[in-house]
């Protein structure tokens, strides 16, 4: 029999307090009641001789039960030698090796690559590896089919030559996300192998096992049975790490800056110190003015801290800020950047004055107005003149609120449709339809001003449809308090593609007869045609004065495409969304990252992906010269930063991994977080109890789970409790006496 | 030495004993009245013979009205029948106000003859107010352990009587004895001076005893401590080692009594000189009784005591007659 932890037996030791409190006890069993003991002096009590012990079967199952108590925490298990059909068999092990960002400080790689060597040089040939490297995604460098057809005395060599080849990235850990990966790796090896399973199947993980890891993803994922992680901590002579993080913007801020009470920007950077840092003093400034306009800074560690630095009037527009004074500079840089705040170019296409109220674009100009990620421009262009095209190829959005359109900008407006855009038409009047008919592509649309009693109101409305899903809830969804004075009837079943999504209450029901549209939308080529049949001014209606009509105009705007969420900041592997101008003619632009080099961007690509650089990216015309300012796109430069998480670089309870099903096995305890966390007993013993078991010793804890004598025990341990609580009761409690005694 | 002399003395006072009633006997009598009753007509079979007959503790006087007096002190039945004008002084003030001091701790419950302390002090109380209360002095009673539990004032009325040796009944349920808080309440409380009787058994330290009793004579009464203990708290003479168990505190001792017996003896020696020695300092009259004492002696050695006071004089500024013997 052997012992997964064999110092709990010593506990068997304790068997000597029963005795001995046997031995007293005889003088203390008879118990007397006196008046006051302040008269008395205690006496010492004399032992008995050890052959005078009474009750003895109590002191027996008193023995007992100790001895079972030490002997179930030993966790005892039968020796059972491993079949020798298994023997010959090799390990299945898959080599993480950690390439984020936290990797870079000073001498951890160099720590890292020789780990990994020298888990390379103890692989057998019978073995199978495969090495991958992870950060934010993992990435194999060798799989198990590749190791099985390399030469087995080459593998060795060939595996080191790729992992000289790694380098850290820049990308956050997402720890996670890696041990699922490998451990899906060697299942799926055991699958494709077709062989018999082999006796161990163990993930070895070189890193730094920061706190800022990820490891969401192994929540969702129920770790292999046997499958074994050995963690190989590359630890950091110098702890001390402070990190650099944009103050999310307050809302009367642009991009993060603050005006001072001397009227200079402020930019607020968070400043955290690493929990372990052992230096408190930092220097904050910007790069190039190192010896000037900076902030000295006072961090304890494990805190946290706002500065509010003075923005230099030439940095506006971007800049980085240098944070020195901690051990580790991967992290010392901020780079910022202007905010995208996206053009939007609206064409009014219509005769009406924009001082006028009873016009129609007097509240489209209203209806848009600048914020800090958007900047509406309306340009109203008469509908008698003539149209560039140039006008129509920047519009984001084109309203139509003319009667009639000439044909050549009919021709370019159905070209604009098809290419992808969206065109809002009002009909003013019936003659508007010829236009719908022009921009949908048939010849003819019958329409007539409806003969309105009274008002007409919105009957139907399709909520489900995209465009008007901001009013899907109830308490938005009420359109009976806007009444339409004059509509035109449309007759769209001739339409092709036409979708309605709102109704005129205009039929009558007694008569069967049908309602009119009064919204619908018509797909031409990419784009889209939206067509309402009754203007939103005051003579037509009284859409302009409800609370309806800017979200409808805005929902356009996005049902469109034109408008788009951005987060304030990006990180290292994130996807920056290219703007909607850029968008259109993207094949014209590059990127160029903080090394230099230039990405295409395909035609129509909607994100930028290659953000594994913290820097300031530059958004370029494909012709080579920076271009700072595309068009519709004020700030053209958008910065990259490192992951806050990956600033945390203090090390992990990697017990924490245990509680996510995750198997450890030959960790050793310095290797085990120990600071903030009370370790079980268990866990501290474990390197004790691995001296001492033989070397091979493959497989003990597995052995020892599946028999489980420590239930057995502990039950006997039950057993011997109850008997020894009955034969004391039995016995009887002490004797109480007040004066029998005398 | 002398303590220790006393203390020997007391213990063999029952022997000595010889035709008084035996407390023992007396304690199976379950109406404290009854042996109250028992124990005074007794005694008082016993004082004809005595050289003590004749001893009273109060009087009333009358003295004829003078221009001056207060009128309200008039006595109109006199003047009814003598046509005289007599004023009835002192009437109150020469009527003896007692108050029965009872220590209801919880050590006080401790007894080896059968009957706790608390039950021998009980009927002593119960002796000396039915003595007092057959000559028509007023008798109080309080009942405490570290504050009081129950109080009657001093009253002579039909059914009184009643009414304290019921209360004298109710057993001992306090925890610790701190004579202090109730003794400094009581001696608050009584605005006239009378007469205190304090039984207890008073484990407490001496420094705190002290003061303790000092509250009382600070009011310028006449204390008359009975110190009760158990003849085992006296000779301490169990027989076999034993887990000794305080009775106030919970707290536990292993104890030989072989070996601790002599010290125990010697430091109780000490306690009880050191609580006479504080007694007599403060003018208080202090009696040790063991629990096999007959009660009769005690009887004896209070109206012992009441003598030797009467021989006194005090003084009392209102009044004509300022002098007069109590």
């Amino acid at each position: 029999m052997s012992f997964l932890y064999p110092l709990f037996l010593a506990g068997i030791t304790a068997v000597g307090l029963p005795i001995i409190l046997h031995m007293i006890r005889r003088h203390t069993r008879k118990r007397v009641t006196f008046s006051s003991l302040m008269f008395l002096r205690t006496t010492l009590p004399r032992f008995k001789n050890r052959s005078r012990l009474e009750n003895l079967p109590l002191l027996a199952l008193r023995c007992a039960s100790l001895i079972l108590l030490a002997f179930g925490f030993s966790r005892p298990f039968f020796w059972r030698p491993a079949p020798e059909s298994q023997a010959h068999l090799g390990r299945r092990i898959v080599l993480l090796i950690d390439t984020s960002a936290s990797m870079r400080r000073a001498g951890m790689w160099t720590q890292a690559i020789s780990e990994a060597r020298s888990v390379l040089a103890d692989v057998s040939q019978a073995d199978r590896v495969c090495v991958m490297s992870f950060s934010q995604s993992p990435q194999t460098l060798i799989g198990f089919e590749e190791w099985t057809e390399l030469d087995p005395s080459q593998r060795a060599s060939v595996v080191s030559e790729h992992i000289s080849k790694l380098s850290p990235g820049w990308a956050s850990t997402d720890l996670g996300r890696a041990l699922v990966a490998a451990a899906e790796a060697i299942e799926d090896d055991e699958v494709n192998d077709g062989q018999e399973s082999m006796a161990v199947r163990q993930v070895v993980l070189i890193g730094d096992m920061q706190q800022g890891s990820s490891f969401e993803a192994l929540s969702t994922y129920e770790w292999p049975e046997g499958l074994e992680l050995v963690v190989k901590l590359i630890r950091c002579q110098d702890p001390t790490n402070a990190s650099l993080q944009l103050v999310t913007n307050p809302p009367d801020s642009i991009g993060g800056r603050l005006a001072g009470p001397d009227g200079n920007d402020l930019t607020g950077i968070r400043i955290t110190n690493s929990p372990d840092a052992t230096r408190e003093f930092f220097s904050l400034n910007w790069a190039e003015s190192l010896t000037s306009g900076g902030a000295d800074v006072y961090v304890p560690a494990g805190h946290s801290i706002v500065v509010r630095i003075p923005t230099p009037k030439d940095r506006l527009a971007g800049g980085k800020l240098i944070l020195t004074g901690d051990d580790h500079d991967f992290d010392n840089a901020l780079y910022l950047a202007p905010h995208l705040q996206q053009h939007v170019n609206i064409l009014y296409i219509g005769s009406d004055d924009a001082n006028d109220s009873g016009g129609m674009l007097y509240y489209v100009r209203r209806a848009f107005g600048a914020t800090r990620a958007f900047n509406p421009r309306v340009i109203s262009h008469p509908a008698g003149e003539s149209l560039a095209d140039t006008a129509i190829a920047t519009a984001h959005l084109i309203i139509v609120a003319a009667d009639g359109i000439q044909q050549a900008p009919l021709i370019s407006l159905r070209q604009y449709l098809e290419s992808g855009g969206t065109v809002l038409l009002v009909m003013k009047s019936a003659d508007a339809a010829t236009t719908v008919a022009g921009l949908a592509g048939i010849e003819t649309i019958e329409s007539e001003e409806a003969d309105v009693d009274r008002y007409a109101m919105l009957g139907q409305i399709e909520l489900k449809h995209p465009l008007l899903a901001c009013f899907r809830e109830p308490r938005f969804g009420d359109f009976t308090q806007i009444h339409f004075w004059k509509y035109r009837r449309l007759n769209i079943a001739n339409l092709p593609g036409a979708s309605v999504l709102a109704w005129f209450d205009s039929g009558d029901p007694e008569g069967g007869g049908r309602n009119d549209p009064a919204w619908f939308e018509s797909r031409v080529g990419k784009g889209t045609l939206l067509v309402l049949t009754s203007g939103w001014h005051p003579s037509d209606s009284q859409l302009a004065l409800s609370s309806k009509f800017v979200p409808l105009l805005y929902s356009i705007l996005e049902y469109g495409g034109v408008l788009s969420e951005q987060p304030l900041q990006y990180f290292v592997g994130d996807h920056v969304s290219v703007p909607h101008s850029v968008r259109l003619e993207s094949a014209n632009f590059k990127v160029r990252k903080p090394d230099d080099s230039l990405i295409s961007l395909d035609a129509g690509q909607q994100s930028f992906t290659q953000t594994d650089l913290p820097g300031i990216y530059a958004i370029e015309s494909s012709a080579g010269a920076a271009r700072p300012a595309p068009s519709g796109v004020e700030g053209s430069e958008f910065a990259i930063n490192l992951p806050v998480k990956e600033s945390q670089t203090a090390v992990m309870q990697i017990e924490d991994l245990e509680r996510l099903g995750v198997s450890l096995e030959n960790l050793k305890t310095e290797d085990r977080g120990q600071k903030t966390a009370i370790r079980p007993l268990s866990s501290v013993l474990r390197p004790l109890s691995s001296v001492l078991r033989p070397p091979s010793s493959v497989g003990r804890t597995g052995l020892e789970y599946e028999q489980k004598v420590w239930r057995w025990v502990f039950i006997a341990l039950l057993a011997v409790s109850l008997i020894e609580i009955w034969l004391a009761g039995k016995k009887g409690g002490p004797q109480r006496t007040q004066s029998s005694q005398r | 030495m002398a303590a220790r002399t006393g203390a020997s003395n007391l213990v063999s006072t029952s022997s000595k004993a010889e035709g008084l009633i035996d407390p023992v006997s007396l304690m199976r009598l379950r109406s404290m009245e009854l042996r109250a009753k028992v124990i005074v007509e007794g005694f008082c079979k016993g004082i004809h013979r005595s050289p003590y007959h004749g001893f009273s503790v109060e009087f009333t006087e009358y003295r004829q009205y003078t221009s001056g007096d207060d009128p309200r002190y008039i006595d109109w039945r006199v003047y009814a029948r003598s046509d005289r004008f007599y004023i009835k002084k002192f009437e109150d003030e020469t009527n003896l106000r007692c108050h029965l001091l009872i220590d209801h701790s919880r050590s006080m419950g401790y007894g080896s003859a059968g009957y706790s302390k608390s039950q021998y002090g009980g009927t002593l109380a119960a002796t000396l107010a039915y003595f007092l209360f057959t000559q028509g002095d007023a008798v109080g009673l309080a009942t405490f352990d570290d504050r009081i539990r129950q109080y009657l004032p001093p009253r002579n009325r039909p059914g009184y009587l009643r009414r304290l040796m019921l209360a004298l009944e109710a057993c001992p349920e306090g925890t610790a004895t701190d004579l202090g808080p109730p003794l400094q309440q009581i001696a608050g409380m009584l605005t006239k001076r009378g007469l205190i009787v304090l039984i207890s058994d008073l484990l407490t330290s001496i420094d705190r005893l002290e003061r303790d009793l000092g509250y009382l004579c600070a009011g310028g009464h006449d204390v008359v401590v009975f110190n009760v203990l158990d003849m085992a708290e006296l000779n301490f003479d169990f027989s076999s080692p034993a887990l000794f168990q305080d009775i106030e505190t919970g707290r536990n001792m292993y104890v030989d009594p072989s070996e601790a017996q002599t010290p125990y003896k010697r430091m109780l020696d000490k306690h009880l000189a050191k609580t006479k020695s504080v007694c007599q300092n403060l003018g208080i009259d202090y009696h040790l009784f063991a629990t096999d004492r007959p009660f009769d002696l005690a009887l004896f050695d209070f109206l012992q005591h009441r003598m030797r006071r009467r021989k006194r004089v005090r003084y009392i500024p209102t009044g004509r007659d300022s002098r007069r013997t109590v």
